[in-house]
Parts: structure tokens; C-alpha cells; sequence
């Protein structure tokens, strides 16, 4: 049976070729994007290598408040620790965050694709808490002399024997390139530029202390317990324990980006699903006659349920086969693509053998499983219907596939109402899929109901015209999976262009449109670092045109009532603070005052924003216990603003210069507002370091959003491989709901009808058809949406930022799309020899 | 009807081009399939005219050539060498567009199953080659006439599914005849029908003929379906092998064996 089902189907081939097309496209998208992932949760193997001599570490405890330890803060070790340790015969050295930004020969930043971290290192020698090993040149023995990983040291051009410079928070410097360093076995640590200098450069001096200190055995040996006791009020933790923490925190770093591979990975499944149910439908009601003949002369349901799912089952395997093949190149130009758009994603080369495997198992079970339900309908075929002449559905929607969407419309909407108004995501994501699953089961009545209203637009075209109105209300129920496909491309395509519109305004725009200055200076890359020191701030100052330099110190705090707490965007409970000169600021930001007054804004009096007021209700009076480096402390409202500063993470407390003493804050300033008509050459001379960037109020403002547009581009990157997979599908619908009415074709050419009458009564039929789709898809998008922004925001955005011309020109793109995947085809049945037709019957 | 007298074989020989009064005509028409051995010639240097307002059947065993002859002399297969003539207009140079428009307007197409178009009524079947047409009305007038003597005036609302193999097989001979076309051309019209029911179908293209004038030409292998028309020309191996007027069942059956 295997080799009459084989032949069987080599000699469907073409008719299957599109089907392959697809199962290889969505095998290949789900191999690429899980092999990417994996090898993204890889990258963090080095730091077990690095640290293999690292046996306990010391942090500072952690900051509690209120109810417990509050996550993410810790106070540093103080530097007595290390000589503590030292003297006790152990093996210590403290670390704290340098920064250190390397230049390249042109004086540029190096690096700064994919280096989300630029530090300084002390080069440790022997000791075994040195995480790197120099694998050319030598290791930097004094001053002046510097070792850079090997990565920024090929992304730099860099050469050992030249002077590299450097900036660090003390200003610009020089070293010899002495080295270069390897980070345990790879190019680098994760996510990090780094340059090794001596252990005893200034750079390393700490101001307030360690961030952590590393501990190996000495002439004694370390445990945690041993060390424990040498340094109460600290944090002591084993290395394994230590590295896995790191690890997981490089983890949680790409976690959002993993699970928006794993999303798409989910939707080309999804959308593979559909299209192979579909072909298996269509092409096994093209076969009831030669089914319901196999029955005829003997064939058992069983052995026929057998023969059609061992088809599937080939094509599953010919499918995945090119989709594997074609998957591993794909992660290539993934990776090639997050590459281009600068999206700092670290990967190794590891294949994961796994990934390979869920590509395997999911092309051919997914094509196995949506073959069963449609060879079980065809199967059912009675033997009496191979005498009688085949005639197709009949024209009204199955009643159970009727009832199940208005169930899921029911449930859905439901869902949607109750998820908007508690501001729920759960429910209002299964209110979603609900609404999804209406639409998909609806699709066909849909379809009946745009065909009836379009059919005196279309009988003016004449018979053909006629034909393609009935055709559409006759076949719904197959050719509604092409419409299904295309719902699916639209409202993903829909869903994300709404969200970037929204999240947008709410990025950029009131908060941006308050800004009243004429340049912001600001650190280089998406996140810039606190760069700007005093002697920048006052080269700013002298510089000839400038009126006024306004710094802000920006860093964050949590509250001690994290849980209250929900803002949108990255950084959950905590809170953006700026720590700023009121004064100052005031003439650069046009603040709209709701409640208080600005001008009692000073120590630990501040100025909270109204979502922080309401997500708190907070009024002016009140206080707010946050916890920041210093430990706990208590701030009074002053002032209640409709918005505070645009930036990332957009602070929701601003407070005097005096208050970043209190929180402990002590690093240089990361963005400066400059007043005054300055000219923008000299302010970017008067800064004189590379690192820095002097921006117009216009660039500033669109570098606001540039994080989101790279995210974007990357999002409609995959969904663009979505919706060819949903064309794909499309055609193929298509042309098995042409290849079975050509007989009817035929007939019509013979009455007079000219190919182009025949093309263009086809293309509007299916035009209609991905109208349905296309205007199901889009509404789709929108209330998702919409549901989705009140529920994530918290009421705090009510409706998503709607667009028409965008709406309008998703629609037009989206009939286009579904004409050009109907157009081949179309053509080629508009075309075909009638003769043939005729001769076949 | 005639007698054995009429039996002489008589070759009509077009001049190039038409005359006036052939419908339709094959000048020195050759169609090949097929390359080196398996070159088939279905069509060997055939030369033959159809008078206007004459019913002729083309007759001769399976593979004989007889259905090429009349698809290429429609148009709807291109002949390999030689001219197809549709009035005076050679149907091989026109374009795909152009015969479209000429199978609307100017010929008929009956064929063995039907092909009516499921999708529409009896009705919108029949009034197709108009409707496709955007210029042309349909004479409702004619349209009733023909209803009533085929017998499916009461059916004209019904879809094909619903109708017998009969009555569809009248729908089709309804829209071959709506264009009042120059010329119908029927593929094995009764081949799908019994004999009764081709027994009416014939004698309504023969009252077609007589009373209307239609000139209709006739692929069949029934005797019986011969017997009606006036003309019956014989082709095997591709090329004409004899011709009788006013044929009888008998003659066409001593004919046929005689071929075979």
C-alpha cells in the first residue's frame, strides 16, 4: 500500500506542490526562530568557564523594606572587606562597574552593536578569579598599557601595539594595546565590551564601594559558611550559584526577545495548520468520486483513512525535509537581519539538535493531524456516489461549525468586556483567541453574505460576473480557509502597526511635546549611560550662545509598595527619578501643573506624575516610602504634573539636586538640556568625546522611539515570512478551487466567453474573498488592541492610536496581496485548453 | 428520403477562400500530434464545405479523425496546416479575443455531456453566449419559442442539477441556438441520452434545419442519428473516404462496415 499511496501522490505532485511549499515555509520559520533562541540562551555558557575558580562571592545585602528584601537593589561591600578577606589568606578582589567606552582608530565608539556594556576590568593575572586568558600579545603589566576582548577588538579595527583611547567617567584617556583577551573560551563576555587594564589604575578606585567581591581559595580554603562569618551584613553566595544568577539575568535580558520568537514561531504553525486542513479538504472532495470507487470495488473506510493520511505523511516528510534545510540557513539571515538593525543579540554557533527536532515533529504531525479530520469526512463517502454525478456543497453553512462560532463570539466577547473593564490581560487574551475563533468559523457565512451583497455589482460585468457571486456563496465553506489565512496575516500586521502607533504617542508624545529647548545632549546608543561629568557639563556651559545647561541625574528607586505600582514599559515596579535643578528645568519644560506647586520642590519634597498619582492615589501631602542605594527613604509629594519628562525609562518622580544625595546617587549626569541659540558644531566640540552626542530637539525626539522602530522592523521582518506563508496558502486555496470548476470553465469559454472575461471574474472572486479576510483581520487587530492597551496599561490607555490612511492602506495591501497569490492561478486556468477539458469528460 | 442513386461520392472543392454558399469549409486541413514514431495525423490534407441551412453528419469509427475535424473547423483546436474557414474568415488567424467574440456570436456548441454551467439557472445557461456579450439583448421572444417546442419552459428557473439528462442536454441545444448562430457544431449529442430522448433531440435539430434554416454539423456514431440529416460525409485514418446525401440507417450501417 505504501508504494500504490507514493505513486499516488508523485502523481498529484503538482497539485501537492504548494502544500509543500507551505508545510517547508512554516517548518523552516519555526526551525530558524527556535534555533535562534536557543542559541540567544546559550550565550551565557562562557560565564561557567570564566569563573570555574570563583568559589564564593560577596554582595552587599539586600535593601529591605516594608514586607522584605526588595529585588534588584543591593548596598555595596565596603572595600575593608577585601582587606579583611586578603588578610585572612584568601584569594578577594572587588569589582564595581567602570565604564569604559573604547574608541576606535577613527575616534568612534568601538563596539557599540553588540555591547550593551562598556567597563573597565582589572587584569587579575594567575589568580584563578580571573575570568579571561590573553590569547595574543601580552597581559597589561602597568599603567598605559590595556588588553580588549577579542570581539571589539575585531569590530574596532584594533591592533595590539597601537595607543587606543578610551572614555571613561573621568574624561577621555590612552593606553598601549598590549593584548587581547579571550572571556572564558569565547570572543567575550556577554553583552559587554571590556577593557583590561592594571589592577592598580584609578579607574578602579571605588567611590562608595564594591558592587561584589570574588573569592577563591587562598592559603585557606573558602566556603561560604567561613566567609560568611568574616563578613556579617553581606550577601555570601556560592560561585555556581553566583554564575547561575548571572546567567539568568542574561537570560532575563533576551527573555522578552525569546518569547517573541516563540510567539511567531506559534503563529506558523498556526497558519500551517490552517492551509494544510484546507488542502486536504479541497483536494479530497475533488475525489469523491474516485474515493467513493475505491469503496465501490472493496476498499474498507479504514484502509482508505490509511491511504490519505500516509499521503499526509509523505508530504509532511518532503515538506519538513526542505523546511529543516532551509530553516538553518534562515537563522543565518536572522541572526544577519538583528545584525543590521544594531539589535544588541548576542548567539553562539550551536545547532540545537532540538530545535531540529520540534521542527521535524511539528511538520509532520501538524500535516498528519490536519489530513485526519478531512479524510475522515471524505471517507465517509457512500460507494452509490461514485455512480452519480458529483455535486458540490450545498450552499448553507454547516449549522454545527455555525453554532461554534457564535459560541466563541459569545465567550469572546464576553471575555473582551469583562477583561476591558477589570483591566484583566488574562481574560482579555482568551477574550481575544475567542474572537479569533469566531472569525475562523465565520469566515464562510462571511463569505455567503458578502457574495450576496456584491452579486448585483457583479452581474453587471455580465454572466461571468454572475458566476463568480455564486461560486463564492457556493464554495464558502472551502475557500474560506484562504480568507482565514489572510485574517490571520492582516490582524497580526494590523495588531503590531497599532501597537507601534500607540506606544509611540505614548513615548513621544505629550511628554516630548512640553520640551522646550533648542539641543539635548545625551550618551551615544539606544541606552546612553550617565556620561556627562562636571567638565563636560561645564565646557557645555562656556560654550559661546548657550543660556542655560540643565542636567539630569537619572536613576531609579522602588517602591516600598512595588505591588501598587504598574507602569507601562520596561522596568515594572520600579520608578524612574530625575534628579535635577528645578529651577532650571522649568524654563525647559512647559510642566502641566494638576495639583501643588513646583515651587516647594526641594530635599524630599517632589513632583510625581499624574499616572503615578492615580496607579497610588497619591495626593499632594502625602508620602511615598521608596527604597533606593542608600537604603529606605521617605518622599513628600509637592507636586502633581499631567506629564514629567519624555526618555526611557520616563521618570515618574523628579526631585532637586539635594535628593540624589539622599538616594545615594552619585554618578555623572546622563542627559543635559541646553537653552540658547548655540551652535550645534561647537556644542559637540565644546564636549570633545566621541561618546556623547549633541542632538537637535528634532533628532532627540525621534531617537525617542528608535528602540521601538528597531523592535518594529524586526516584528514586521517575521511577519512578513507570516504572510507569505498565509499567500502561499492563499494560492494554493485558490488553485484547487479553480482546478476543480474547470470543467464549468470550459464550458463557458465554449458559450463565447474570452480568457479575460474568465481572469478577471476569478480575480474578483477571490478579491472579495480577501476582502472578507482582510476587513475581519483588521477589525480583528484593532480590538485586540484596544482590549490589550487598557488591560496592560491599566486603564491608562484607552484606545489604541488609530490611524485611517494606515487602516486604509493595510486593506488595500492586504486585496492586493490576495489578488497577487490568486493571479498565477487564475491566469493559467483563464488560459487553459478548452480542448483538454472537453476531451477529459 | 433518398435512395442508393444518391450514394455517389461528390466532393465540394471550395476555391480558396469561400463561397457564398458554404457556412464553413476545411482547406487542405492537417492536424498532427505527436513527434517522429508516434506522429498520429489526425487530420491528412482534408478538404470539405458545409452548406448554409444543411444538417451533415461526420461519421467514422473512434480515432477516426471525426471530432478533430470539427474542433478545428470551430476553432477551438489550431490546425497544423491549411485554413479553417468560418464565413470568409480564416479561423486560424484570429486571436484568442477575437475567436471568443466569434464562438458568442456566430456558432453553437452542443457536446455529449452537456457542459452546462452549474452555477446557473436554465435560464442564465441559455442566455450565456448573449449575456457575454455586453453589447447584444437577448431576444426574450425567441428565447420562449424555443423554451416551448424543446418542452423546458417550466424549467427555465430550475439550476442543471435539477434538471433530467434530457432536459439539460435541450438547454444546451437552447443556448447553442439563442446567437442564432451561422453554425452549430454537435459533439455525440444523444450519446449520453436513451433512445427516446435522442429520438426527440434529433428531430427537433432536423425542425431547427427545415424551419429556421440552421446549418448544424454533427460528430455521431448512431446510424440512427444520421439518418436525419441530409449529409453524411465518412472519415477514417484522417481523410474522407465517402460521403452520401439523404442517408438511410441501412446505408450508414453498410457503410460503416464496409470502412471497418
Amino acid at each position: 500500500m505504501i508504494r500504490r499511496t507514493f505513486k499516488l501522490a508523485w502523481f498529484k505532485r503538482s497539485r501537492y506542490s504548494l502544500t509543500i511549499i507551505a508545510i517547508a515555509l512554516s517548518v523552516a520559520f519555526i526551525v530558524s526562530t527556535l534555533l535562534l533562541t536557543t542559541s540567544i540562551a546559550d550565550v551565557g555558557q562562557p560565564l561557567n568557564d570564566a569563573y570555574e575558580g570563583v568559589d564564593v562571592v560577596v554582595q552587599g545585602p539586600s535593601i529591605t523594606a516594608g514586607d522584605g528584601p526588595v529585588a534588584g537593589i543591593k548596598a555595596p561591600v565596603a572595600p575593608s572587606v577585601v582587606d579583611a578577606l586578603t588578610n585572612a589568606g584568601f584569594e578577594a578582589v572587588g569589582f564595581t562597574s567602570s565604564y569604559a567606552q573604547i574608541l576606535d582608530p577613527g575616534g568612534n565608539a568601538a563596539g557599540q552593536d553588540q555591547a550593551s556594556s562598556n567597563v573597565a576590568e582589572p587584569w587579575l593575572g594567575d589568580s584563578p578569579l580571573n575570568g579571561y586568558e590573553i590569547s595574543t600579545g601580552a597581559a597589561p603589566a602597568g599603567p598605559g598599557e590595556a588588553a580588549i576582548d577579542s570581539t571589539t577588538a575585531d569590530a574596532a579595527g584594533l591592533e595590539i601595539g597601537s595607543i587606543i583611547r578610551y572614555v571613561t567617567d573621568n574624561g577621555l584617556q590612552e593606553a598601549e594595546l598590549v593584548g587581547i583577551a579571550t572571556f572564558g573560551g569565547a570572543d567575550n563576555d556577554p553583552y559587554t565590551s571590556t577593557l583590561l587594564l592594571d589592577q592598580d589604575d584609578p579607574v578602579f578606585v571605588p567611590t562608595q564601594g564594591f558592587s561584589y567581591v570574588l573569592v577563591a581559595d587562598g592559603t585557606e580554603t573558602a566556603t561560604v559558611e567561613g566567609i560568611a562569618e568574616l563578613t556579617p551584613n553581606a550577601e555570601v553566595l556560592s560561585g555556581s550559584d553566583w554564575i547561575a544568577e548571572q546567567i539568568d539575568l542574561l537570560n532575563s535580558f533576551t527573555g522578552f526577545f525569546s518569547t517573541f520568537l516563540t510567539v511567531f514561531a506559534v503563529i506558523a504553525v498556526v497558519v500551517g495548520m490552517v492551509i494544510v486542513t484546507n488542502t486536504f479538504t479541497v483536494s479530497l472532495a475533488q475525489r469523491t468520486e474516485e474515493l467513493a470507487l475505491l469503496r465501490l470495488v472493496g476498499t474498507t473506510r479504514r484502509q482508505l483513512m490509511a491511504q490519505v493520511v500516509l499521503e499526509a505523511l509523505f508530504l509532511g516528510l518532503a515538506g519538513t525535509a526542505v523546511g529543516v534545510v532551509v530553516g538553518l540557513l534562515g537563522v543565518n539571515v536572522l541572526g544577519w537581519f538583528l545584525d543590521i538593525l544594531g539589535l544588541s543579540i548576542e548567539r553562539s554557533n550551536a545547532i540545537s539538535t532540538i530545535a531540529i527536532a520540534i521542527g521535524v515533529l511539528v511538520g509532520v504531525g501538524v500535516t498528519v493531524v490536519a489530513a485526519v479530520w478531512p479524510a475522515w469526512k471524505a471517507t465517509e463517502v457512500a460507494p452509490i456516489e461514485a455512480l452519480r454525478s458529483a455535486e458540490l456543497e450545498p450552499p448553507s453553512a454547516s449549522r454545527k461549525r455555525l453554532m461554534a462560532g457564535a459560541a466563541a463570539l459569545a465567550i469572546g466577547a464576553a471575555c473582551l468586556v469583562y477583561g476591558m473593564v477589570q483591566t484583566d490581560i488574562l481574560v482579555t487574551g482568551i477574550g481575544i483567541g475567542g474572537a479569533f475563533l469566531a472569525l475562523y468559523l465565520g469566515a464562510d457565512t462571511m463569505i455567503r453574505i458578502a457574495a450576496r451583497l456584491v452579486r448585483p455589482l457583479l452581474a453587471r460585468a455580465g454572466p461571468t460576473g454572475t458566476v463568480a457571486s455564486r461560486n463564492l456563496e457556493r464554495n464558502a465553506g472551502r475557500t474560506s480557509a484562504a480568507a482565514s489565512a489572510l485574517m490571520i496575516g492582516v490582524s497580526l500586521i494590523g495588531f503590531f502597526t497599532l501597537m507601534a502607533a500607540t506606544i509611540g504617542q505614548f513615548i513621544a508624545g505629550d511628554s516630548a511635546d512640553a520640551l522646550r529647548v533648542d539641543y539635548v545632549v545625551q550618551g551615544i546608543g539606544s541606552q546612553p549611560e550617565p556620561a556627562l561629568n562636571d567638565q563636560t557639563l561645564s565646557a557645555l556651559r562656556s560654550s559661546d550662545g548657550v543660556d542655560e545647561v540643565v542636567p539630569l541625574y537619572l536613576t531609579s528607586v522602588t517602591s516600598t509598595n512595588a505591588l501598587e505600582v504598574e507602569r507601562v514599559g520596561p522596568g515594572g515596579g520600579s520608578l524612574g527619578v530625575a534628579v535635577t535643578e528645578v529651577e532650571a528645568l522649568r524654563a525647559a519644560y512647559d510642566f502641566t501643573v494638576n495639583d501643588g506647586s513646583l515651587d516647594d520642590v526641594a530635599g524630599t519634597l517632589v513632583v510625581v506624575d499624574q499616572a503615578l498619582s492615580d496607579s497610588m492615589t497619591l495626593a499632594v501631602g502625602d508620602t511615598l516610602e521608596v527604597t533606593a542605594i542608600a537604603g529606605s527613604i521617605e518622599l513628600e509629594v509637592a507636586a502633581i504634573v499631567e506629564t514629567t519628562l519624555p526618555g526611557a525609562p520616563q521618570p515618574a518622580i523628579i526631585g532637586s539636586l539635594d535628593l540624589g544625595t539622599a538616594l545615594g546617587y552619585n554618578s555623572p549626569a546622563t542627559v543635559a538640556y541646553i537653552l540658547g541659540d548655540a551652535d550645534e558644531a561647537a556644542l559637540t566640540q565644546a564636549v570633545g568625546l566621541p561618546t556623547i552626542d549633541v542632538l537637535t530637539l528634532d533628532d532627540y525626539i525621534s531617537s525617542l522611539s528608535s528602540n521601538l522602530d528597531t523592535i518594529l522592523a524586526l516584528v514586521y521582518a517575521l511577519l512578513a515570512v507570516a504572510v507569505i506563508i498565509a499567500l502561499v496558502g492563499i494560492a494554493n486555496t485558490v488553485s484547487l478551487a479553480i482546478s476543480e470548476r474547470l470543467g464549468e470553465i470550459a464550458a463557458i469559454r465554449a458559450a463565447g466567453a474570452s480568457s479575460r472575461q474568465i481572469f478577471w471574474s476569478l480575480i474578483s472572486e477571490f478579491t472579495i474573498l480577501a476582502l472578507v479576510g482582510v476587513v475581519s483581520g483588521l477589525g480583528l487587530a484593532w480590538v485586540a488592541a484596544t482590549a490589550f492597551f487598557r488591560a496592560l496599561s491599566e486603564g491608562q490607555i484607552n484606545s489604541a492610536q488609530t490611524d485611517i490612511a494606515t487602516g486604509l492602506l493595510i486593506i488595500v495591501a492586504g486585496l492586493l496581496g490576495g489578488a497577487a497569490a490568486s493571479w498565477l492561478p487564475a491566469r493559467n486556468a483563464s488560459k487553459a485548453d478548452i480542448l483538454d477539458v472537453l476531451r477529459a469528460d | 428520403m433518398s435512395s442508393a442513386g444518391s450514394r455517389k461520392v461528390e466532393t465540394e472543392t471550395p476555391s480558396s477562400g469561400a463561397t457564398s454558399e458554404h457556412v464553413a469549409s476545411l482547406v487542405g486541413a492537417s492536424k498532427v500530434f505527436g513527434e517522429g514514431d508516434a506522429v498520429v495525423r489526425a487530420l491528412d490534407d482534408v478538404t470539405i464545405g458545409f452548406r448554409r441551412g444543411q444538417f451533415t453528419a461526420v461519421m467514422g469509427p473512434s480515432g477516426s479523425g471525426k471530432s478533430t475535424l470539427m474542433y478545428c473547423q470551430s476553432g477551438l483546436d489550431r490546425l497544423s496546416s491549411g485554413q479553417a474557414f468560418v464565413g470568409d474568415v480564416d479561423v486560424s488567424t484570429l486571436s484568442d479575443q477575437e475567436l471568443s467574440v466569434l464562438r458568442r456570436s456566430k456558432l453553437g456548441f452542443i457536446f455529449q455531456s452537456f457542459h452546462l454551467v452549474p452555477a446557473l439557472s436554465a435560464h442564465e445557461n441559455i442566455t450565456l453566449p448573449v449575456d457575454l456579450d455586453s453589447g447584444a439583448e437577448v431576444d426574450e421572444d425567441f428565447l420562449a419559442e424555443l423554451a416551448e417546442v424543446l418542452g423546458i419552459a417550466n424549467r427555465l428557473e430550475n439550476r442543471p442539477s435539477q434538471l433530467s439528462g434530457g432536459q439539460r442536454q435541450r438547454v444546451a441545444v437552447a443556448r447553442a441556438m439563442i446567437p442564432r448562430p451561422d453554425v452549430i457544431f454537435a459533439d455525440e449529442p444523444t450519446g449520453a441520452l436513451d433512445s427516446k430522448t435522442s429520438g426527440e433531440l434529433l428531430t427537433y435539430l432536423r425542425q431547427a434545419v427545415d424551419e429556421l434554416g440552421q446549418t448544424i454539423v454533427m460528430v455521431t456514431h448512431d446510424a440512427v442519428a444520421a439518418s436525419h440529416c441530409d449529409r453524411v460525409v465518412y472519415v477514417q485514418d484522417g481523410r474522407l473516404v465517402g460521403e452520401a446525401q439523404q442517408p438511410t440507417v441501412d446505408d450508414v450501417l453498410n457503410k460503416i462496415r464496409e470502412l471497418s
